[in-house]
């Protein structure tokens, strides 16, 4: 277990290399932030005062270097656009991502775990069949199209909800949070809906596929036939076994609902880190821009590392095959 | 109900809790595009910056709804002697922090201005020294006579020295972020009350502001929103009582909705082609070894393949003026008999195509920018199909902005796609200066003439344009350079660019052709 975790470590460390490098070689081509630093008028020679000042005229690799021992030293940079620290706007930012992933997530898993075992469990009924539809149309929509059209139906038309931003927020520490106001609360609703519709169709036919599987296996016909409760064989052999492979999707979905919460972010215009990457993009502030890839790198690899360790806690083979073969 | 209370208890349970935004009765909230980049008033000469800060800082003069310029700190200005301006202040003034507005701050923001890290110094390039006279006069020496010296300034916003020494921000520099990027200090309508930036900038409204109030505005929230759908939402559920801008296409929904306006009108800003002049071969083209738009008919080919009223009818959904000059009407110096086009026709733009030895056309690289001006690519687009029907095969390449600028700047185009708004000064003579004079960096000339156009009147026209002090004289080399401009298409104009603002029935506000927009002309019903 302790070598797993060493192992998986230096892995991250390599991958978080990777990652920077790769984002810093392909900011070169984002564009030239010093014409939107500074108004048309501004002479040429103070336009490359500028870009001399910003080490903007070193070449790549030298860039690189310096950013590595900037990063290294927790030196993150600052923004080009703002003149903010990158980390302490990061920071500002990450909770309201957070908040919108973990609210998205938590509303695909609730909801679409018992769609998907209702519709496995009785695949013919009418009410399977329509969850079958509209997850199509969940799959197949764009988030852009499906926030537009909610802001709509819910904002103009009926006046109900929020139709951008986060309402009011309660300050904890250094955390911001809208879950405890009203106004916030009425602010996640359409964003997080947006956000999660995706991975609830996703986990919903996951579910749905991998219930037909093992309903079809010997040991639940084998429980049926030792007259166990539907309840029982259903929810206790079944889904069960049905967890694995819908935990590891949940667990890399939670990455991506972190990471490409962007598109969402911009429609809502939720104050979260896939905007202000969004606008760093715009402005080739290279250093949000790559601190933001760094950030989300690292939540990518912790992820996935609580995703193999929950394996080990769900799935009783794996701690075998490990003894097994350590002993052998 | 309960649910409510609990939340409630918890947020003031909470020990560092911190609630934001109340109801007050005169609150007004309004929605943009972007965000300041900086509340510091030196730091960035953008719009986007000037028009915000221009809430909560006062310059020496400031503009009407009519574009004329009035008195605001100073209460008059003249000419002093044969090479400087003398600028009388008003008295009684205070800072949002108590302290009381002396010449001393003008000395100091003018240092401040033209000192290390500020973006605004190019204003003050004519002078030479500025002079406390007395505590409220203060005399700003110039090298030779610039008669539009207090237009220059226009958006030069007045900090207090105390504020800025106590606070360590006597320097708008951008390397080490400063306080004043985050806090303000002026003597405006409007004080700074809290600020996330990107998110939520909250105004409150100044009530020892030495102006009396046309607002009745109490508080004001100003939230950036990226996404033009959004933006319109956000307007049409009554979460916020003004956008701007709204993209063209949807004014007649805005307009439909009932309870909501549009106010449309004409921006200062003139969009226009370019063409690279100076190079012996182009870029991309089945002709090598020539450069065919060093030919002045084959820029007047270009010229005449042109349907602006088309462009306009189409791509600007009626919402354009054609524009024949670099500068929009009511700009200094604009004359109408110069804004005439040359006109549409495909069959002399041919017959000059084969003139000038093209009779089969040629093709060229087109460069266009796709998010900077309103409809850019459409333009491009319809302007690529318009040429091609005399001959000329355009490359289309679209590009973001920020990619598109250091292309430019590295010759990299045949022709291409700009918009000019004639800054602060809104004068005749600022395209000149930018566009149309040859590079030169030393005199800080021709800095956005990419085409490298070069004509020796206009050279020597400019600087003497730029102190002339008689105004029959200044017009008469003003409609000199208008006349060469034409003549020689140094630059095909296309059309004023419009504004287009979307406010609640509920408010009353005042578009200026700057697109700037002032809280102190609103008022809330």
């Amino acid at each position: 277990m302790i070598a797993f975790a060493v192992r998986r470590f230096i892995q991250a460390i390599v991958v978080l290399l990777a990652v920077s490098l790769i984002a810093f070689v392909m900011f070169k081509y984002v564009g030239d932030p010093i014409s939107q630093m500074v108004g048309p008028e501004t002479p040429i020679d103070q336009r490359e005062a500028l870009r001399e000042q910003l080490g903007l005229n070193d070449p790549v690799p030298l860039q690189f270097m310096h950013y590595l021992g900037d990063v290294v030293q927790g030196n993150f940079g600052r923004s080009f656009r703002t003149g903010l620290a990158v980390d302490r706007v990061l920071l500002e930012r990450i909770p309201a991502t957070l908040e919108l992933a973990i609210v998205a997530v938590l509303y695909a898993v609730v909801a679409g775990i018992p769609m998907g075992v209702y519709s496995g469990l009785y695949p013919d009924r009418w009410l399977s069949k329509f969850f079958q539809t509209v997850s199509l149309i969940g799959i197949s929509l764009p988030t852009f199209f499906v926030g537009v059209i909610l802001i709509y139906i819910f904002g103009p038309t009926l006046n109900l909800l929020p139709t951008f931003g986060r309402g009011e927020v309660v300050h904890i520490g250094f955390w911001s949070t809208g879950l405890l106001t009203v106004s916030g609360l009425k602010s996640i609703i359409l964003p997080a809906f947006t956000l999660g519709m995706f991975q609830l169709t996703l986990i919903m036919r996951l579910v749905r596929s991998e219930m037909l599987e093992v309903l079809r296996t010997d040991y639940i016909k084998f429980a049926r036939a030792r007259g166990l409760s539907n309840r029982a064989v259903n929810f206790g052999h079944a889904l069960k076994n049905t967890l694995v492979p819908v935990i590891t999707v949940i667990g890399l979905q939670l990455g991506q609902v972190i990471a490409f919460a962007i598109i969402t972010e911009a429609v809502f215009q939720w104050p979260g880190m896939g905007l202000l990457f969004l606008q760093a993009i715009q402005f080739a502030d290279v250093p949000v821009m790559s601190t933001y890839l760094l950030v989300v790198a690292v939540f990518f690899v912790a992820i996935n590392l609580v995703v193999d360790l929950l394996y080990y806690v769900i799935d009783p083979r794996l701690r075998l095959d490990r003894a097994v073969a350590q002993g052998g | 109900m309960n649910f409510r209370k609990m939340l409630l208890l918890l947020a003031i349970g909470t020990t560092s809790a911190t609630l934001a935004t109340g109801v007050a009765a005169e609150e007004f909230r309004w929605a943009g595009q972007g965000d300041p980049s900086s509340m510091d008033p030196h730091a960035a000469a953008v719009g986007t910056n000037l028009s915000f800060l221009g809430n909560i800082y006062d310059g020496l003069m400031r503009r009407g709804r009519d574009m004329s310029l009035q008195p605001s700190l100073a209460l008059s200005w003249a000419p002093v002697g044969s090479d400087g301006w003398r600028f009388n202040l008003r008295q009684g003034v205070t800072f949002h922090d108590g302290a009381s507005f002396t010449a001393d701050d003008v000395l100091f923001s003018f240092e401040r201005a033209t000192g290390e890290g500020s973006d605004v110094g190019t204003w003050f390039a004519s002078i030479d020294h500025a002079e406390v006279v007395d505590d409220f006069t203060i005399d700003f020496i110039t090298k030779q006579p610039n008669p539009l010296f207090p237009n220059e300034i226009a958006n030069w916003m007045i900090m207090d020295r105390d504020w800025a020494e106590a606070n360590g921000a006597t320097s708008a520099s951008k390397e080490e972020p400063n306080f004043s990027r985050f806090n303000t200090n002026g003597t405006g309508p409007f004080k700074l009350e809290s600020r996330q930036a990107d998110v939520r900038t909250v105004l409150v409204a100044n009530d020892g502001w030495w102006d009396t109030a046309e607002h009745n505005v109490t508080r004001a929230t100003y939230t950036p929103i990226g996404t033009d759908a959004t933006r319109i939402a956000a307007l049409l559920s009554g979460e916020v009582d003004f956008v701007n801008p709204i993209p063209l296409q949807d004014v007649a929904r805005v307009n439909g909705a009932g309870g909501f306006s549009v106010i449309e009108g004409v921006e200062t800003r003139v969009i226009m082609l370019g063409m690279e002049h100076q190079n012996d071969t182009l870029h991309d083209s089945n002709v090598t070894g020539v450069n065919p738009m060093k030919d002045v008919r084959v820029r007047q080919a270009v010229y005449h393949a042109i349907d602006i009223d088309s462009i306009i009818e189409n791509v600007m959904r009626g919402q354009a003026l054609p524009a024949g000059l670099l500068i929009s009407p009511g700009a200094n110096g604009f004359k109408d008999e110069f804004n005439t086009r040359l006109p549409y026709d495909p069959d002399r733009s041919r017959q000059l195509l084969a003139d000038a030895g093209y009779p089969d056309g040629f093709s060229l690289l087109f460069r266009c920018p796709n998010d900077r001006y309103i409809n850019d690519e459409a333009i491009c687009q319809a302007i690529t199909a318009m040429l091609a029907q005399v001959g000329i095969q355009a490359n289309l390449q679209t590009i973001t902005v920020s990619n598109y600028w250091p292309l430019l700047r590295e010759d990299d185009f045949d022709m291409y796609l700009l918009g000019w708004s004639p800054g602060g000064s809104l004068d005749a003579s600022h395209p000149m200066r930018f566009l149309m004079h040859t590079p030169d960096p030393e005199k800080r000339l021709g800095s956005w003439n990419f085409g490298k156009f070069s004509n020796a009147t206009i050279d020597s026209l400019v600087p003497q344009i730029v102190s002339e002090v008689d105004a029959g004289r200044r017009q008469d080399m003003i409609d000199q350079v208008h006349g060469i401009m034409r003549d020689e298409v140094a630059y095909v104009p296309l059309h004023v660019q419009p504004l287009v603002w979307a406010k609640s029935d509920n408010v009353e506000l005042t578009q200026r052709p700057d697109n700037f927009f002032n809280l102190y002309w609103v008022r809330v019903n």
